[in-house]
């Protein structure tokens, strides 16, 4: 199959590789790039454990081709924080024990991220209904809950 | 941490402590290293399964002409290939009543059940391999199929394996003498049947594996998204002929597994085998599709129980009466036994039941084949018991909650040993019972409850459950299962490394416990050495001891066990290498916080790292007399039958009588796993569980249709809950501490969706008793609660 030109710029980073059209996003990131924090749970757009910043929006990086967002500018997981340091939101994840296996949480902290921007001091039910598209079958969701409430807490206002 | 001045201070110990995990530095940033981000070499393999489409039906063609057309698909195999490459998988029971079925990684001839590998495309990447799976014509010639469990067990069914003559895989029965003349002592007897839906455990995760090999053949490497590496090992050496001392099995980090991923599965065959075929890498990583079709489901039970109560509600007979779907073939380790027998024998729960039998069934059908999702049968089979205490409560007019407390085992009867011979040796069944009460305000929500329970337009019930769980089987107890592919012991590898650093090496497997943590919160503590000093490794055969690696809330009973066994051995050994440096006695010496001191003379001291110089011969000291270089022991521990833990977990909701929809409004845990290590870590496990058991009894189903294809295979047909359907859990512990074992664990794994599925159910029962309606099926969908409304009022 014939390959196409793709453009991204990833956590600050610029890459050009040839792909074929078909190339999924998830897949450009993780098996081009080798950025596997991004994980598959679907490929349906359901679970939401492919969350990536896409123009500083979440999006679903099993829903795009890499093609079609050529240009755009991604944030992953690998980008939210400095090198062997956890941002505030990760920190609140691991203070609260908000994750066990670890599969869902890159996109629940990619989630959190942008909810908190939008609505710096969510209440409960923002809380609940900001994470509603991402799915974890470990920890029942009660510490996530926890975890994004404190992070607001510990966040200055606008911080990602 | 500051080292002690003073001997017999203990505050550096952090067993007990919730220290946050190890393991989230990795899995929060992206470092975790799943199945599908271990490093493929570049000439690696692609294999995509081509799966049946059919439930019941004869192999008439497999046409791979135009896969193996397309640039990069290298080859086409069927089953008959395979076969020549793989021995069938075969678990060997040694259950009496037991019918052990064989299966052919990929099938030959005939299919069983929908999702049921037919050929394997070989290719040269992914996308590839997907497209040559789309190419591959197969013509079946459908045969009648047998999908439900009680039409499968009946008996002009179509037969699953016709070898059998029938689909009961087993059957068992057991009474205690006099059962008969017990019934025929009760004042009432009371009966109901519980029917439950088939449901999976549904990991994050799918499966997946990578095998490679080196020294031409010689050595086969599988990574492989398991919690059983040590059994799949023993698995490969056999089905495939090859040296099991040639044979590695790592587990990376893995994304949930929930029982799930406690079985050994054919594409674990046919990777390896087909690495050895070509001597090239091959991996395979499923998709979810094919996760919710051929990943062992579970739960598709029918309990008929009978009990027969005395004038206070007291049983004193039961008779239970269980069937369990075991789907097309025996699950590989537990055969078709695991819901069947253990629903029946973990009925009696926390309740004091002289007088019981039972008889039971597994019935094979065109479906997906059944076994192990977090709790096994024991979410089932207290529902079963704990909807029979609510049916005593309300045949002889008195509180559910009192109907319990004249049934449960009170403390001064304890150790005690139940009708079917389960040890329960410490526990608290009066006590959580009573605290769990207490915290939800059990009293002024009954007293507030109108007759029909409608509060502000919401039907509102209360639902109790008292649980005990089975955890940390041993030998012995795997022997009594029947299990002859599972050896039962666990071991652990501890060793200090010459800078006084510790590693520990457990033959658990983790897919989100926290292992790293636990595990090293028990070896610093049994050490005496700093937390930070501790390394765990887990999920390696070529590292870890051999073991039985982690289901059944084996892991901190088994693993914790041998790990303080062999802890002990080296703290033995450091203190008699400290002495003789010291010139003391061995017995002076105690060790705290990563120093050697002599009890009284606390300047007379060693740190571990100067006394592993010593071991390794890194300083001018000998070795004491007798003793062998080097700083470490291995244990294999046997933890023999299980350990019992036990819980109380209360729930209310609130139903919309318009829709059927309901709200969980809150839910109180009362815990007992004897001596806790991380309370942080536990309390996310039972997060974990009730709220699976919120999905359990809310909105999970696998449904197949009578011709055996299943009708919700993808994520946006089957249900998980959100966070915008739990409710927030409060959770206290109390701590039976447990000899049984070195640590005085016991274990907790499944406990979360052993007393959720129960406690929700019984709450909806009781929202809607007061119209009348009978709660004896789940799942409770919306639109299953709304019929139930609906019948209810019309008959009243
Ligand atoms: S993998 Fe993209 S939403 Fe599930
Ligand atoms: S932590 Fe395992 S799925 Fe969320």
């Amino acid at each position: 199959m014939s390959k196409v030109e793709v453009r991204l710029t990833v956590n600050g980073a610029e890459y050009v590789r040839s792909v074929e059209p078909r190339y999924l996003l998830v897949d450009f990131l993780r098996r081009e790039l080798g950025l596997t924090g991004t994980h598959i749970g679907c490929e349906q757009g359901v679970c939401g454990a492919c969350t990536v910043l896409l123009d500083g929006q979440t999006a679903r990086s099993c829903l795009h081709f890499a093609v079609q967002v050529s240009g755009s500018e991604i944030t992953t997981i690998e980008g939210v924080s400095a090198e062997a340091s956890l941002s505030p939101i990760q920190d609140a994840f691991h203070r609260n024990h908000a994750l066990q296996c670890g599969y869902c949480t890159p996109g629940f902290v990619l989630t959190t991220v942008e909810l908190l921007r939008q609505n710096p001091s969510p209440d409960e039910t923002e809380i609940r209904r900001g994470l509603t598209n991402n799915v974890c079958r470990c920890t029942g969701y009660v510490n996530i809950i926890k975890a994004v409430a404190e992070a607001a807490r510990s966040m200055p206002t606008g911080e990602g | 941490m500051a080292v002690p001045d003073r001997p017999g201070d203990d505050s550096w110990k952090i067993v007990g402590r919730s220290i946050p995990r190890r393991e989230d530095a990795w899995l929060l940033t992206g470092q975790g290293c799943y199945i599908d981000d271990v490093p493929e070499p570049s000439n690696t393999l692609h294999l995509g399964f081509v799966l049946s489409s059919e439930a019941h039906a004869r192999i008439v063609l497999i046409d791979a002409e135009e896969a193996l057309a397309l640039p990069g698909v290298i080859d086409v195999l069927t089953g008959e290939d395979i076969a020549r490459l793989t021995r069938p998988i075969h678990t060997g029971f040694l259950l009496e009543g037991h019918r052990d079925t064989t299966r052919d990684a990929v099938a030959r001839e005939k299919v069983r059940f929908v999702g049921e590998a037919v050929a394997v495309v070989v290719a040269e990447n992914p996308y590839v391999a997907e497209d040559g799976v789309e190419r591959v014509l197969v013509t079946y010639d459908p045969l009648p199929a047998a999908v439900a469990l009680e039409s499968a067990a009946g008996d002009d069914a179509p037969l699953v394996h016709e070898e059998l003559g029938t689909n009961v895989v087993l059957e068992s029965t057991f009474a205690t003498e006099g059962l008969d003349e017990a019934f025929a002592d009760a004042t009432r007897i009371i009966k109901e049947t519980f029917r439950t839906g088939r449901i999976a455990g549904v990991p994050m995760e799918p499966r997946g594996c990578l095998a490679t090999t080196g020294r031409a053949g010689e050595e086969l490497t599988m990574w492989t998204a398991t919690q059983i590496p040590n059994i799949v090992k023993t698995a490969l050496a056999k089905l495939l002929g090859h040296p099991e001392s040639g044979i590695r099995v790592i587990t990376p980090d893995v994304g949930g597994g929930f029982g799930t991923k406690a079985h050994f599965y054919p594409e674990e065959l046919v990777c390896p085998a087909l690495a050895l075929k070509y001597g090239r890498p091959v991996k395979w990583i499923q998709d979810r599709r094919e996760e919710l079709l051929t990943n062992i489901h579970a739960r598709e039970h029918i309990y008929t129980v009978e009990v027969g109560i005395d004038g206070d509600g007291a049983i004193v007979a039961m008779r239970c009466n269980m069937m369990a779907n075991a789907g097309a073939y025996s699950s590989y380790p537990f055969g078709a036994t695991l819901e069947s027998v253990g629903g029946v024998r973990f009925i009696l729960g926390p309740y004091h039941i002289r007088n019981y039998g039972y008889e039971t069934r597994a019935v094979a059908s065109h479906t997906c084949p059944a076994g192990a999702y977090r709790g096994t049968a024991q979410p089932t089979a207290m529902l079963a018991i704990e909807g029979m205490m609510d049916r005593i409560a309300r045949e002889i007019g008195i509180d559910p909650a009192e109907a319990r407390r004249r049934n449960l085992i009170k403390p001064e009867q304890l150790p005690y040993t139940t009708a079917v011979g389960t040890h329960y040796r410490t526990g608290s069944y009066s006590e959580s019972l009573e605290r769990a009460l207490e915290m939800i305000g059990y009293e002024e929500f009954r007293t507030s409850q109108p007759p029909d329970r409608l509060v502000d337009g919401k039907y509102r019930g209360i639902g109790i459950c008292c649980y005990t769980e089975n955890s940390g089987m041993g030998v012995a107890a795997v022997r009594a299962r029947g299990w002859s592919v599972l050896p039962g012991f666990d071991g652990a590898l501890v060793r200090v490394a010459s800078d006084g650093k510790v590693k520990a090496f457990i033959s658990h497997a983790a897919c989100g416990q926290g292992y790293h943590t636990s595990f090293a919160q028990i070896v610093a503590d049994q050490l005496a050495v700093p937390f930070e000093d501790v390394s765990i490794v887990v999920g390696d055969t070529g590292l870890t001891p051999e073991g039985t690696n982690t289901f059944a809330s084996r892991g901190t009973v088994t693993g914790g066990g041998a790990a303080v066994r062999a802890c002990l051995v080296v703290a033995e050994k450091m203190k008699r290498i400290a002495a003789h440096v010291l010139e003391v006695s061995a017995d002076d010496i105690v060790i705290e916080n990563g120093v050697a001191m002599v009890q009284g003379v606390p300047d007379m001291r060693m740190t571990v790292r100067e006394i592993a110089e010593v071991a390794y011969s890194l300083t001018s000291h000998v070795m004491p007399e007798g003793d062998d270089y080097g700083l470490e022991a291995t244990d294999h521990y046997d933890a023999g039958m299980p350990t019992i833990s036990n819980a109380v977990h209360v729930a209310t909701v609130a139903i919309e009588p318009a829709d059927g929809t309901v709200e969980v409004e809150r839910y109180v845990v009362v815990h007992d796993c004897g001596r806790v290590i991380n309370p942080m870590i536990v309390d996310g496990q039972i997060h974990g569980g009730a709220v699976q058991a919120l999905g359990e009894v809310l909105m999970e189903e696998l449904v197949y249709d009578d011709a055996g294809q299943l009708q919700n295979a993808t994520l946006l047909e089957y249900s998980l809950p959100t966070a915008l359907d739990v409710p927030m859990i409060d959770i206290e512990h109390i701590q039976s501490i447990t000899d049984e074992n070195p640590g005085g664990f016991k274990g907790l794994g499944e406990g979360g969706v052993i007393g959720g599925v129960p406690a929700l159910t019984n709450a909806i029962a009781d929202a809607l008793a007061g119209i009348g309606a009978n709660v004896n099926t789940n799942p409770l969908k919306p639109s299953r609660i709304a019929e139930l409304i609906d019948a209810a009022l019309e008959s009243r």
